[in-house]
Parts: C-alpha cells; structure tokens; sequence
C-alpha cells in the first residue's frame, strides 16, 4: 500500500478541493514568470494552511532554490536565504508537531543548503537534516520519507559507518513498494539500495538490486551506468554522485505528477 | 604512440611554434633521499601543553616544524634553518658542507634558544633588514619574535628588545617585502589563534568560532620598517586591520603588474583574502570582487606564472579527504584584478590534508612543476574523525571552548598521507608524478623549503615534517633542461631585491619570476630565482624589474650557471 502522504499529495493534483490551492495556482504563475519572490511569499501562504502537504512545501523549497541561484547566480545561493527557509519550517513544525510531512520538508531545507555551506557545516546540515527525517518517520513511516532518510545516510563517508543505517531504510522501502503497484518513482530505491550494498560491500547484493530494477525500469540509465561499471570506475561514478558538494534534487513533483 | 611524439602533438596543438624547443624536454623527474646522509636527522617535537585540554591544544598547534633556507655565511652555498617547538627544544642551523652533507652549527651561532615555557616557535626567516649585506633571521613564535643580526664571522646578536616587535601574537607565518618600495625589508606576521597565550590560558575560549567561517582568529600584523634598525607596526593604518580570521600562511608578488607587491593571506576555518597595494603605504582588500569569499580551509600560498603568461598566478591548498571535500585553488590570473580557479581542470585539486606547496621547474623544461605536502597526524588505527563528528553535530555546541573537545591521544586524523608531486604539462595541466619521481612519502609533512644546495642546477627539497624527522631529497632528474640561476643585489632596492622581478625570453618562451620573502607554509626557499630552459642554446633576453622602479636589461647571461647582478651595475663576475 503507497503511504498515505503520497496519495494525499496527489489528490491535491486531480482536486483542487482546498483554499491552499488556489494560492498555490497563483504561485506556480508566478514561478512560471520568473517571479520567484511571489511564488515564495505565495507558497508560505499555502504551506501555512496544510503544513501536511508535500507538495506545497516541495515547490516552496524548490522556489527558494530558484530565487537564491538567481540573485547570485555564479554560487550555489546565499546561506542566508536558506536559513530564512529553515526558520520558517522550524516554525511550522513547531506549530503541527503531528504534521510527518512537516518534517520532512524541514530536513530538506537543511539539505538544500549544503551545497552553500562549508565542508564542515555540511556535516552539520546533514546531521540535522537527518534527525528532522527520523522525526517524520516516527510519526509516520512513509516510503518518501524512508526513501530520503535512507538515500542520506549513503552520503556519509565510510568512516561514520552510517551506509549500514541507510541499507536498512531502503530496505524497508522497498518491501514497501514491492507491496504496492509499480509507481516509476520506485526505480530511487533500486538504484539507492544497490548503491547501499555497494558502499557496505556486498557487490554481489549492489548488484541483483540494479539488475531487479533494470527489469522494472529498462530504460532506466543511472541502472544501465551502475551495472556498466566495475571497480574503479563504479566507485568514481558513485562517489561522484554522493558528492555532497553537488545539490540534490530535492523536488518531490515526481510523487504526484508521474505517479504510474 | 611514443610518449615523446604524443607530448609534440599536444604541444602543436596547444602552443606556438617558438616553444619547440621546451617541448622536446621529456626528462623524467626523479628526486633521491639522501636524509640520513645528510647529518639532518633531527625530530621536530610539537609543544606539549599541560592540564586536562593538553591535547586538543597539542593538537590546534601542530605547525611549527619549518625551514628557511639562505647562504647565510656567504660561501656559495645555502644553509638551511629548521624550527623545533616544544619546551627547551632547540633550533638548528645546518651549514652546509658542500657535499650534500650539513652541520648543525646553531648553538654556536647563536640561534638555538626560542622555545620556552611561554613561547612556542613556529616558523623563520632570512631577511636583511639593515641592508648591510650580512642575512639576518627572524624567529616566528607564539609570543614575540625574536630577531637575531648577522654579525658576520658565523655569529648572531640577538635584538629582538630594541627592534620594536614587542607585540604579542600567536604567530604561525612571516614574510619580508618592502611594501612602500622604500629600500627596507617589512614583515608581515600572520598570526593564527587571537593574542592570547596559549599557555598559561585564562579563557578556555580561543579556538574557532566557526569551523568554516570564523573571525576570531589572530589576522595579521604588519611592520614597517624604520631604517634605523627598528619596525613600527602599520597593520591599521595600512588597511589590515579588520581581518580577524585565522591566518595560516602570507604570500607576497605584484599580482596586477603596477609594480607594488600585492599580498594573499590563506586562512583556517574561512575565507581567504586578497589585498591589493595602492602604492601609497595603503592596501584594498579585494576579495570579493578577486576571488570571491569561500569557507575552505585555506593552508599555503604559493605564487608562481604557472601557464607564462606573464602575470603571477597563486596556489593555495585546503583539506580535501574522505570526509571534506574541499579541493585546493590553483587561482589563474585573468588580468583584470580577478581569479579563476582553475584546480580541477588541471588536475591539482585533490592533495589530502595539505600543507605547504610550492613550485618549481623540476625538470628545467621552462614549467613551473609543483610539490604539495600533507597528513595531519599519523598514530593509532584509531581514527579521530568519527570521535570529533560527535562534538560537531552536538546541536548549539561552542566550538570556540577547547574543554569540549574530545582528546585525541594517539589517535589518528588524516595521518599516513602520500605526498603529491605535478609535472606542469605546458601549463595546461598537470600530471601527478609522485611514486616515479620518488617523494610519495607518508610523513606528516607541513613546510617546503627548497634550494640548490650542490650548485648542480637541479633543485632540492627539504621537507618539514611534524613529530618527525625531515627529508631531504637531492633532484636527480636526468636528461632535464638547461638551467640558469640569478642572485640579485638590490643597492636603490632592498638589498635582499625582493620584490624584484626577472623576465627571461628564451627559446620562444617567457618565463617571468619574482624574489619572494617566504612564499610557502613553513618554509622560505632559497633565494636565488631558478629557471629552466628546456634545450634553448641561448637566452635571448634578461630583464629587471626592480622594486625601485628601475628596468635594467642584463646582458652576457651564462647558461647552466649562478648569474650575479647587482642594481644598476649589471651582471657581476
């Protein structure tokens, strides 16, 4: 069965049955024009009114994202603009402390300032960001928010041993999946878990896990890179996309907008 | 494809037809150690602190093991200065005997003493600050420096009490230049922690406030001086005064061709800076429209024209490990005042937990090549990082109380690092060339000094190392280029002509360098500018460029040898 929180953010999509709505059609005009200041005052707006709503507060983080690299475009965007974004999470949980969506927006807030951030604040940031996504699981284990807690324990380095941690996530998310009908978002847990087993050293596990999900998502090229690569080679691909240097896409359209 | 056709290929490709001649220069790089030959077996020892943060303090303050490298005694041969730092540990002053062997004549010469109770050396420099011909030496302490006159005759007076550097810093890096171009050597003290002793500590609050952005740290001071024999500091007045960051090393060179030195401080836990001389006794800091403010971990500057393009490009290293990604700065010169980094694309981003860097032709092909040293601390199978990890995700934790870091005993922290040696491709890229050329060593390096200890055209390295012995690496590249090597006495300039910038035009290739006061974390270089020249059969062309102002055009040059000149008198045989 899909999480709860999936469904309800596609119900938003097929009906637009709640005032939120109307203020978030006017920020995706303003989104559209480039009006990213509207678009942010507009979706705090709609978060406000259903804290609960990924999907509000996914286009509300993705419009920060858009309006920081716009004003300052030759850096991955002003901490300060990210920080403001964290505040006003860190205010709407404390207003909806039931609310597991909440508070998983809140832990993408921290992570989508790392890239703007120093090496060291990194690690801060995503520890933080961590402990917002377990806050999200212990009010309600979904499969995004597994997915995501799992996927970011995979960008630690070795050393803190936390790749064993993010294993077990995906894991869980994916028998979450295998329960459920095949949603095209479920190819991250494929290509995650299999990065997992590789970055816990069970290559024999990485790959069964890649291969399974080329089967269910042939055309699938992240799957195709992986399970074209072997030592060196796969390890630097990895790497390279673990690099916590480089943003994350943190944008959850794909939950609603391509959900077969 | 032979490597000797592929590399012609590319040079066709990437230069002009007047640079064949450096092209055809497919020496391999090869470095010998000949430490133990060297009668230079002696262990650095970081100070050891008392009481219950003794080892985060230890640990805060592991530079220190430097070397200055200067023919102090005038017999054709450079001598080098190393730092120890721990209480009661003398320095040494190796002379060199002419064969590659060296004695430590310290205690007699009157240079040892520097570490006490209270003070703590961490860094050193040859300069002639009285202009009399005679090197004298500046000892960098945690505390006030000492200086010591070269009295001539192998014996040193220290006057450190009427030299008017009587302000106390916790002082990690020095350079000299004559910033006002006034004829007298200025220093300028880069100083890491906030004035506040370290050792006998009052407030347990004086490590970063910020791990990636801090301004609690000790910034720069910078002398003036008089003259008379004495320094004044100017560091307000001069325009340095609100850096507070946590400077870790001073690089000095006319980065914009006015022919006033520019300055570039690497700093710890933040941003780096960059100031530009007005030429009125004042500088402008520049950073963000230069190179803009980053939050790296900023370590060694090093200024070379890495790619000949007549304008002075600056390396810098940071930490860039499994577990901090930062990747070190080859800043390339676009002419206009600004930087691009450009480490990535040639290959000289990643080097571990760097420390000092330096350039230099290795191969005499007319290329600035570039060694890097690096590790932290290399003890235990233990590893710190995931120790220290817990104090820094600690929600509001105070970085800044050294009572709450966790000690690191013998643990290990970046420890048994591979050190990294690049062959400059054209200045297009570099190639790393460590393991072959034979200085991959794993010590936990931090200052670079280098020289040409036998005269034999071929540079040398010492490598500082911390809680280690140092290495010294005698350059046995064979079927390398022609070399030339200039020794510049400044007479309406500094007389030590730093500052001063040479330009050599031979076999189609211009190479520009200039006399630096202790570019490099840990270590001054020899003085002497060095240039390969590939297989060119002549030097076409020897420029000047004193900081006096004056351009004098040097003929008669000998290829393969020591060139004398003297201001305004030309080559001196």
């Amino acid at each position: 069965m899909l999480s709860g929180a999936i469904l309800v953010a596609a119900a938003f999509v097929a009906v637009p049955a709640f005032a939120a709505d109307d203020t978030y059609a006017k920020a995706a005009q303003a989104m559209a024009a480039k009006d990213y200041g509207t678009a942010v005052t507009l979706l705090k707006e709609a978060v406000e009114a259903e804290p609960d709503s990924l999907r509000n507060a996914s286009e509300l983080r993705q419009a920060v994202i858009k309006q920081t690299l716009a004003a300052h475009p030759k850096t991955e965007g002003a901490v300060a603009d990210f920080d403001n974004e964290i505040a006003f999470f860190d205010k709407l949980v404390a207003a909806h402390p039931m609310s597991s969506n909440a508070y998983l927006n809140f832990g993408f807030a921290y992570v989508d300032k790392i890239p703007a951030a120093g090496a060291i604040t990194q690690v801060i940031l995503a520890n933080t960001a961590l402990t917002q996504f377990s806050k999200s699981i212990d009010l309600k284990p979904t499969w995004i928010a597994l997915y995501t807690r799992g996927n970011s324990y995979l960008y630690w380095p070795k050393v803190f041993l936390r790749a064993s941690l993010g294993v077990a996530d995906l894991e869980r998310a994916y028998g979450m999946q295998k329960a459920e009908g095949k949603k095209s978002y479920h190819v991250r847990v494929y290509i995650s878990l299999g990065d997992g087993y590789w970055k816990t050293d069970q290559m024999d596990k990485a790959t069964a896990m890649w291969k399974e999900g080329l089967a269910a998502f042939p055309n699938s090229q992240p799957l195709k890179d992986r399970l074209s690569k072997q030592g060196d080679d796969l390890a630097t691909y990895i790497n390279n996309v673990l690099d916590p240097n480089r943003r994350v896409d943190t944008d959850l359209r794909e939950l609603w907008s391509t959900g077969q | 494809m032979s490597k000797v056709r592929k590399s012609a290929i590319v040079a066709a490709l990437v230069l002009p037809v007047g640079v064949w001649a450096f092209a055809e220069v497919e020496a391999k790089i090869r470095f010998d150690d000949v430490s133990v030959k060297s009668g230079m077996q002696v262990q650095h020892h970081t100070r050891r602190f008392n009481g219950p943060n003794a080892d985060v303090l230890r640990m805060f303050t592991s530079g220190g093991a430097s070397a200055a490298v200067y023919d102090y005694d005038g017999d054709g041969l450079d001598d080098i200065f190393v730092t120890d730092s721990d209480n009661g540990k003398p320095n040494h002053l190796f002379h060199n005997n002419g064969n590659m062997t060296f004695t430590d004549v310290a205690v007699q010469a009157g240079v040892a003493k520097g570490n006490d109770p209270n003070t703590i050396v961490a860094d050193a420099l040859w300069f002639d600050y009285d202009n009399d011909g005679k090197e004298d030496l500046l000892v960098a302490r945690f505390g006030t420096p000492i200086l010591y006159h070269n009295e001539g005759g192998g014996k040193f007076k220290d006057v450190s009490a009427t030299s008017g550097l009587n302000k106390f810093g916790n002082t990690i890096a020095v350079i000299a230049f004559d910033y006002d171009n006034d004829g007298f050597l200025d220093i300028m003290l880069g100083n890491y922690f906030k004035p506040e002793n370290l050792l006998e500590l009052k407030d347990p609050h004086v490590l970063p406030n910020d791990l990636d952005n801090a301004v609690n740290g000790g910034g720069v001071t910078l002398w003036h001086n008089t003259g008379k024999g004495s320094f004044v500091d100017v560091t307000d007045k001069a325009g340095f005064g609100k850096h507070t960051g946590w400077t870790l090393d001073l690089g000095h060179g006319d980065l914009n061709n006015d022919g006033f030195q520019d300055v570039y401080l690497a700093c710890d836990y933040g941003t780096d800076r960059i100031f530009f001389n007005n030429g009125d006794g004042t500088f402008a800091e520049k950073t963000e429209k230069s190179i803009g403010f980053d939050t790296r971990k900023g370590m060694n500057v090093d200024i070379a024209d890495y790619d000949n393009d007549g304008w002075l490009d600056i390396y810098v290293t940071n930490i860039t490990d499994e577990y901090m990604k930062e990747c070190n700065m080859l800043w390339h010169n676009n002419h206009d005042g600004t930087f691009t980094d450009v480490s990535k694309e040639t290959n000289t981003c990643e080097t571990l937990w760097g420390w000092a860097a330096k350039f230099g032709d290795f191969d005499n092909d007319g290329w600035q090549d570039l060694f890097v040293v690096n590790g932290l601390r290399s003890g235990s199978k233990e590893n710190y990082i995931p120790v220290l990890v817990n104090l820094i995700t600690t929600p509001g934790v105070d970085f800044t109380d050294v009572r709450l870091w966790p000690n690191i005993g013998n643990m290990t922290w970046s420890g048994y690092q591979k050190k990294k040696m690049f062959r400059n491709l054209h200045g297009e890229t570099f190639k790393e060339i460590s393991a072959e050329a034979g200085v991959d060593n794993d010590k936990d390096g931090r200052g670079i000094a280098m020289g040409d200890f036998d005269n034999d055209g071929k540079l040398d390295i010492f490598q500082t190392n911390a809680d280690q012995l140092p290495i010294l690496y005698h350059g046995a590249t064979q079927g390398g280029g022609n070399w030339v090597q200039f020794a510049l006495t400044g007479t309406k300039s500094n007389r030590d002509a730093i500052g001063a910038r040479i330009t050599v035009i031979a076999g189609g290739l211009t190479q520009i360098q200039e006399i630096n006061g202790g570019n490099g974390y840990a270590g001054q270089s020899m003085r002497r500018a060095h240039f390969g020249i590939g297989k060119a059969a002549k030097i076409d062309s020897v420029e000047i460029h004193w900081p006096s102002g004056a351009k004098e055009k040097v003929t008669n040059v000998a290829m393969n040898k020591l060139n004398k000149i003297t201001e305004g008198k030309g080559l001196q045989r």
